[in-house]
């Protein structure tokens, strides 16, 4: 079988065009997911069942139907419903960000969870009002414990906006379609696309490795 | 100082203080005994709020806890508390525990809140402690520095819910001995202990709870030479 490395060379700007694409994406979903999350969290701990039933059903909804499904959702009819119109691009962000403050939300709950109860209980007595016990207390160990599955999760977020081609965002992958398209050949196009998303996948497990290691996290 | 009017609590169906009538005067130490389960937390939780109030009424100088309108954290920050678990914030210093109150609730500047703090340090004997994470303390130390982060909030009374039933033999004398040179200067306490001998020797009165009520209280000579009820003689019989 013939390599045709030449298709890899033509194609390698728009490749990386589509690689600053797909991190930009990402790392906006994870960062709005984390800022969602996080106020979702605190909806679902909700001692009142009145409010913890939307939150409860926000999260129910978006981890219990596919993401492809909600992209189609979002593109095509939500969207533009709410703003008129929409972009792959801006369509793409929006239900990456909607899905993961879904698992994101979960992370931080289970996070807040596994804080010992005596923990608050010894800020209230000394005084503290709920928001600094949170603040001061809840949040900043929560969020270190947080930290090895928001970065499995931010790792999911990169890999799954890869369905963003599915509605033509210029990613990495739509890119190996409109090469494969052109030249119809399949080997090249798409095992190019598999080794961009697997560097950008291992670089990010090297780093949170890191990042866990500077900050302690057990 | 502190005065309890028929306080009941209950958990769902579960009573746990069913009628508890005391008095606490300024500079008192109240030694509260019984076994385990009788409600001895329970009541001490209710004195600073952390457990509701089901019924009746708590008055700590002047104060109705259980009035609504009150400020329930000012309230709790002139009541210290301290616990069986220690309870330190893991993920700050041992100086950045005392601190984070008093910076917070007090609104002290952080300059002044050290310095307090370390006072307090030194007075446990732990300044070298300071810039330590709890984790490297041993257990009579975490609760010595639990004892000063209370003591920051310059609370009118302190609460000790068995402040020694975690440690090792070998660490309950330096707490005792902290809570002792409390009690020397004045301090008003409440102490929840097995500690029969720090009882007699630092305890002004002793109050005996069972199945949720007080059954008996005296002075601690008195009570555990001489109890009147079969119930305490039932449990001191098995402590001392
Ligand atoms: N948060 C709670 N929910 C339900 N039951 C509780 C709770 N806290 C304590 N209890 C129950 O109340 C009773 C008294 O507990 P506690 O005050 O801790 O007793 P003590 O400190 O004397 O051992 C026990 O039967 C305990 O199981
Ligand atoms: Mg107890």
């Amino acid at each position: 079988m013939d390599f045709r490395s030449d298709i890899i060379v033509e194609y390698f700007p728009f490749f990386m065009e589509g690689m600053g694409l797909t991190i930009l994406m990402s790392v906006v979903g994870v960062l709005m997911g984390c800022i969602l999350g996080f106020f979702i969290a605190l909806g679902k701990m909700s001692p009142i069942l009145i409010v913890r039933l939307p939150f409860i059903w926000y999260i129910n909804f978006l981890r219990g139907t596919p993401l492809l499904v909600q992209l189609f959702l979002f593109h095509y009819a939500a969207l533009p419903a709410i703003l008129g119109s929409t972009t792959p691009v801006i369509s793409v962000m929006v239900t990456l960000s909607l899905n993961s403050s879904a698992y994101v939300a979960e992370i931080f709950r289970a996070g807040l969870q596994s804080i010992d109860k005596g923990q608050a209980e010894a800020a209230h007595s000394l005084g503290m009002n709920k928001f600094q016990v949170m603040r001061h207390v809840l949040l900043p160990q929560a969020f270190k414990r947080s930290i090895p599955p928001l970065g499995n999760e931010f790792i999911v977020l990169l890999k799954d906006s890869s369905l963003g081609a599915m509605i033509a965002a210029q990613d990495i992958l739509y890119w190996g379609r409109a090469a494969s398209g052109q030249y119809l050949r399949v080997w090249e196009p798409y095992l190019m696309v598999a080794l961009i998303y697997l560097v950008l996948t291992l670089s990010l497990t090297y780093l949170l490795n890191y990042l866990e290691r500077r900050l302690d996290v057990k | 100082m502190i005065s309890v009017r028929h306080l009941k609590k209950s958990f769902g169906d579960l009573e746990v203080l069913k009628d508890i009538n005391v008095d606490i005067k300024q500079k008192e130490v109240v030694v509260v005994i019984g076994p385990s389960g009788s409600g001895k937390s329970t009541f001490l939780r209710c004195l600073n709020l952390i457990e509701s109030v089901t019924d009746g009424t708590v008055t700590i100088d002047g104060e109705e806890l259980t009035d609504k309108k009150v400020d329930i954290n000012k309230l709790r920050a002139e009541v210290g508390m301290v616990f069986q678990q220690f309870n330190l914030f893991p993920h700050k210093t041992v100086l950045e525990n005392i601190t984070l109150p008093i910076v917070t609730v007090k609104k002290w500047s952080k300059q002044d809140a050290e310095k307090k703090a370390k006072d307090l340090l030194q007075k446990v004997g732990l300044l070298d402690k300071a810039k330590v994470y709890p984790e490297s303390l041993s257990g009579g130390q975490k609760q010595r520095v639990a004892i000063a982060r209370a003591l920051g909030m310059e609370p009118k009374v302190m609460l000790f819910d068995e402040p020694t039933s975690a440690l090792d033999p070998e660490m309950v004398g330096e707490v005792l001995g902290v809570m002792k040179q409390l009690a020397e200067e004045g301090m008003t306490m409440v102490v929840v202990t097995h500690e029969m001998g720090f009882a007699k020797e630092v305890g002004d009165r002793v109050i005996f709870m069972d199945e949720g009520y007080v059954v008996e209280e005296n002075e601690p000579k008195q009570l555990f030479d001489n109890p009147q009820h079969d119930r305490t003689k039932a449990f001191l019989s098995k402590v001392l």
